[in-house]
């Protein structure tokens, strides 16, 4: 991951009063990267003096190179980054994009794709349908949205519905039969999930106890919850002290402080920011470290994770 | 020559069965269950059982409970291989299918799986029986059964055939070489070391 391309945004459209799609072209001209289907970019937004950097899916085609498009949702709780691509970006800006990666592919051997996304999840489902339609795959998508915004979903599911097995479901976790759907896919099915982590969890443990095998489960974490008890941080390779708010990740207190920490999703899902820990307790929130290492607290994944106490000190 | 250290030579352990599964299917290359093979502490009732008679005297098509504990024996391994393909076609997710017997037969069943869309974690093999091979021969594509020699003449095109631990998971086969390629007619004394 060396470089980012300078985007220019092309178009806004409003979806809903908290979701907007942004679709950007290169800003020198030319062709983007050929994207892999379930790829995020990394924005770079500057507001002021502070920066931000936030990982979203891209919806568009995998095939399309001459424009990319995200959604985002307005959160009451966002840490920045997409308030103010609400709120001040306009058509026409010029941002900094990291190249697409993927951390949450199509798995290549699968019979049949089973789908299901909850809320604003449902964007690396776009680039999924496009992709399976294109390979003639089987699938079938259920997307679990707020009542009022079942039409919001309908409309961006549209496009792909036809002959399709894709449905929106606006009445509730507990009237969605998610053991029933599980229980009838046949050999050889993957499920991927992408939403809250409620859902995300409870896809993962219904699949597990009906016996589906742990790598035919997929899931999208993003967007962990940020928030927590202000802390200090020690990086003793750096000789700095960084101080964590509460409203910020450890990983962006340690950018701001202008030390380049390594970092692909910034979701606890990749792995790539892994640290070492030297002394202080981790509230560890991610999806990478295996249950024993979380517990032996030596390492920590800054973009997630926080200390469970007032002071971290960190190989960094 | 010696082919020690192949690393694709598959290693087989006991069948464990996997407390997760909705429902497991073992078959296996024999009349009786394989006890021997079961892992400690493993109940061989928690396994629909499908076994291979080499008989023509097994009960008629009624019997078909598909529940845990249920044993089903059919006439030849080609009979059961039949019944397996059109069984996974309807299965559904939560399987697992365990296989007890030669190596030709366990990989078999691996292919058959395969196509159903069963990955090699949804999988389970336990080797028993002869050590005979079923052979490949790479020049041209005769396949052989029941090889306990090391080198062997070709039943497709008379090579002298080494026969090499290199092993094809989707032939279920060992892959054989000419021996004698660079000085026709030099071919070394065959050994009986798979039996």
């Amino acid at each position: 991951m060396t470089g980012t391309i300078p985007v220019r945004v092309r178009e806004i459209t409003a979806l809903a009063p908290t979701l907007k799609r942004f679709a950007f072209e290169p800003a020198h001209g030319g062709a983007f990267p050929t994207a892999p289907a379930g790829g995020h970019v990394m924005l770079t937004l500057r507001d002021g003096a502070r920066v931000m950097k936030n990982a979203y899916s891209l919806v568009s085609p995998p095939g399309a190179r001459g424009r990319y498009e995200i959604i985002v949702r307005k959160v009451a709780q966002s840490r920045g980054g997409s308030a103010f691509l609400h709120a001040h970006v306009a058509a026409g800006d010029v941002l900094e994009m990291a190249p697409p990666v993927s951390l949450f592919p199509l798995a290549a051997t699968a019979r049949k794709h089973v789908l299901i996304a909850g809320g604003i999840g449902i964007t690396p489902m776009l680039s999924f349908l496009a992709e399976l339609q294109a390979r003639g795959a089987r699938f079938e998508l259920h997307h679990l949205s707020s009542p009022e915004e079942v039409p919001v979903f309908e409309r961006l599911l549209a496009p792909y519905a036809v002959d399709a097995d894709i449905r929106v479901h606006g009445g509730g976790r507990a009237a969605f039969d998610l053991a029933g759907l599980l229980s009838r896919q046949p050999l050889g099915s993957h499920v991927y999930t992408c939403g809250p982590h409620s859902l995300m969890d409870a896809v993962g443990t219904t699949a597990l106890a009906l016996g589906w095998p742990r790598g035919s489960v997929h899931k999208e974490s993003f967007g962990a919850a940020a928030g927590g008890l202000p802390f200090k941080a020690v990086l003793t390779r750096s000789g700095m002290e960084v101080m964590v708010g509460e409203n910020q990740t450890l990983l962006e207190a340690i950018e701001a402080a202008g030390v380049a920490a390594r970092c692909l999703c910034r979701g606890g899902a990749c792995g790539e920011c892994v640290t070492r820990v030297e002394e202080g307790e981790v509230d560890h929130r991610d999806d990478f470290l295996s249950d024993a290492e979380k517990a032996a607290g030596a390492l920590i994944m800054p973009c997630v994770s926080r200390a469970r106490g007032p002071r971290l000190v960190l190989d960094l | 020559m010696s082919d020690q250290g192949i690393k694709s030579r598959p290693a087989y352990g006991k069948i464990t069965g996997d407390p997760a599964a909705r429902h497991a299917l073992l078959v296996v290359e024999g009349a009786g269950l394989p006890d021997e093979l079961m892992a400690e502490g493993v109940d061989p009732s928690a396994f629909e059982t499908w076994t291979v008679a080499h008989a023509s005297t097994v009960p008629g098509a009624p019997v078909m409970d598909e529940a845990a504990g249920a044993v089903r024996p059919f006439r030849s391994a080609r009979q059961l291989f039949s019944a397996l393909e059109e069984r996974l076609a309807r299965e559904t997710m939560g399987l697992r299918l365990c296989a007890a017997g030669t190596e030709p037969f366990l990989w078999d069943v691996f292919n058959i799986g395969a196509v159903a869309g069963l990955t090699r974690q949804e999988m389970q093999f336990a080797q028993m029986g002869p050590q005979a091979r079923r052979i490949f021969c790479v020049h041209c594509r005769t396949v052989s059964e029941g090889i306990t020699a090391s080198i062997v003449t070709c039943a497709g095109c008379g090579a002298s055939l080494f026969v090499r631990d290199h092993f094809s998971k989707r032939l279920a086969a060992f892959m054989a070489v000419q021996i004698d390629a660079e000085v026709p007619g030099e071919v070394p004394p065959s050994e009986e070391i798979y039996r």
